[in-house]
């Protein structure tokens, strides 16, 4: 099957399953996948800290990253993942040119997950992060081979 | 500007579908305080199918109307004036930005996405920023983007050009101007001008991606400025340029805008977009 993440959202699934997530710029997409159980997940999430919104938080935790990145571990558990063998991969954080740090969010979600990360001995096994471009990325759960579309280049990640 | 290019974009904006008369008029009637609904009711009877549409609106499930609504009127006295008109703007456009923008790579429905993201996020800010209330942001961000409809084919053919100037490290606006003696928020603005619309308004779609430039300092432009930079950082609209442009400094400084509130309103954004787009539906 066939799963469109949205903004703010995240979908897990099994081999034969298929994952997309369109258009990330500033927004975190996360890639987590276990080779041996054949499952996986990807979060989108728009905000770094959750503390902005806690109402929307509350309804839609994978809207920050702060609380959607343990979400997608605990559901890619809960389908058989083992933290051991997870691969895990990063893509998005981009940021527009300039020196207007207000709109650095896409820095400050790479920051948070990075200490999330850190925090609980995770370590990202790719990632491409940051610049300006849009990118789009599919995680294919049979073999996890996770590939990343900007414009009409294609790439393996 | 080269000639050719210089006459292909005169010869599309000639062959542009011209917004409705009634729109205008409607502009027109939301400056003047005196307006009563009675006067929008007989301007909106020039159009029947603009009327049908405002009341298919205002009966959808996003106002909640507690029992069907059947006269314009009606309409204006349950949602007001205000309310209204940007629905009438918004029905007014919606065919015309509802298609694919080939050049900057946008499928159908994401430039009308996009345009009332911008619209509801703008006017989300001035809420949170609590400056007066102004009706035209929402008119103003809807349009924004208006010259990319008309500028679309001919990026598409010198889009290799315009991305390596954008490689030196410009925005995206500066390398269409370089490759193509213009950009798509200057042909935004004059293709607004040529509707005759409200000079503010013009300057803030001219001005979009420049705010610092708008002569009249207008804080509906650097508020369109922002939005439509926010819209893109989330994801909705962004196209073959990316996040490839410049954020101005001076302009968050002159609206007085705090980090914690852009996300704010980045957090709410997404819904508030959703609501009004499934209005639309």
């Amino acid at each position: 099957m066939k799963y469109i993440v949205q903004v703010g959202d995240m979908k897990v699934g099994v081999k034969g399953d298929e994952i997309v997530t369109h258009a990330l710029g500033s927004c975190l997409g996360l890639m987590v996948y276990d080779p041996v159980a054949h499952v996986g997940g990807l979060l989108h999430a728009m905000l770094p800290l959750s503390k902005i919104n806690p109402q929307k938080a509350e309804a839609n935790p994978y809207m920050f990253v702060d609380k959607g990145v343990p979400c997608l571990f605990k559901e890619v558990y809960n389908l058989g993942g083992q933290k051991e063998r997870l691969i895990v991969k990063a893509a998005g954080c981009g940021s527009p040119i300039g020196k207007n740090e207000m709109f650095k969010i896409g820095e400050r979600n790479y920051t948070v997950l990075k200490k999330l990360l850190w925090k609980n001995n995770v370590l990202l096994k790719a990632e491409e992060t940051g610049g300006t471009i849009s990118r789009t990325v599919y995680l294919d759960i049979t073999t996890g081979r996770t590939t990343i579309k900007s414009g009409r280049e294609e790439r393996n990640l | 500007m080269k000639r050719t290019t210089q006459r292909k974009i005169i010869s599309r904006m000639k062959m542009f579908p011209s917004i409705s008369g009634v729109a205008t008029k409607v502009l027109k009637l939301l400056d003047s305080p005196d307006s009563t609904a009675t006067q929008v009711e007989q301007v909106l009877k020039q159009d029947p199918g603009l009327t049908a549409n405002v009341l298919k609106i205002t009966n959808s499930a996003y106002f909640g109307m507690p029992s069907k609504v059947g006269s314009v009127r009606q309409s204006v006295v349950l949602l007001g004036w205000e309310r209204v008109s940007k629905m009438v703007m918004a029905t007014c456009v919606n065919a015309i930005m509802d298609r694919s923008v080939p050049g900057y790579d946008l499928p159908p429905g994401e430039l009308w996405r996009h345009s009332i993201a911008v619209s509801v996020t703008a006017e989300g800010l001035m809420k949170e920023l609590k400056m007066a209330a102004r009706d035209e942001i929402f008119t103003a961000a809807l349009l924004h983007d208006m010259g990319k409809l008309i500028l679309g084919s001919i990026v598409k053919e010198d889009l290799d050009s315009i991305k390596s100037a954008a490689e030196q490290g410009v925005p995206f606006q500066i390398a269409e101007q370089k490759v193509l003696g213009t950009d798509h928020a200057e042909i935004g603005g004059q293709l607004l001008e040529s509707w005759s619309f409200p000079s503010e308004l013009v300057s803030a779609v001219r001005w979009h991606h420049e705010p610092d430039s708008d002569p009249d300092a207008n804080p509906i432009t650097d508020l369109v400025h922002v939005a439509n930079v926010l819209c893109l950082m989330i994801g909705i609209g962004v196209g073959v340029e990316g996040l490839h442009y410049e954020p101005s400094p001076s302009a968050t400084k002159r609206l007085g805008i705090k980090p914690t509130q852009l996300e704010l309103i980045a957090s709410q954004t997404l819904e508030w977009a959703n609501e009004l787009t499934d209005v639309f539906t």
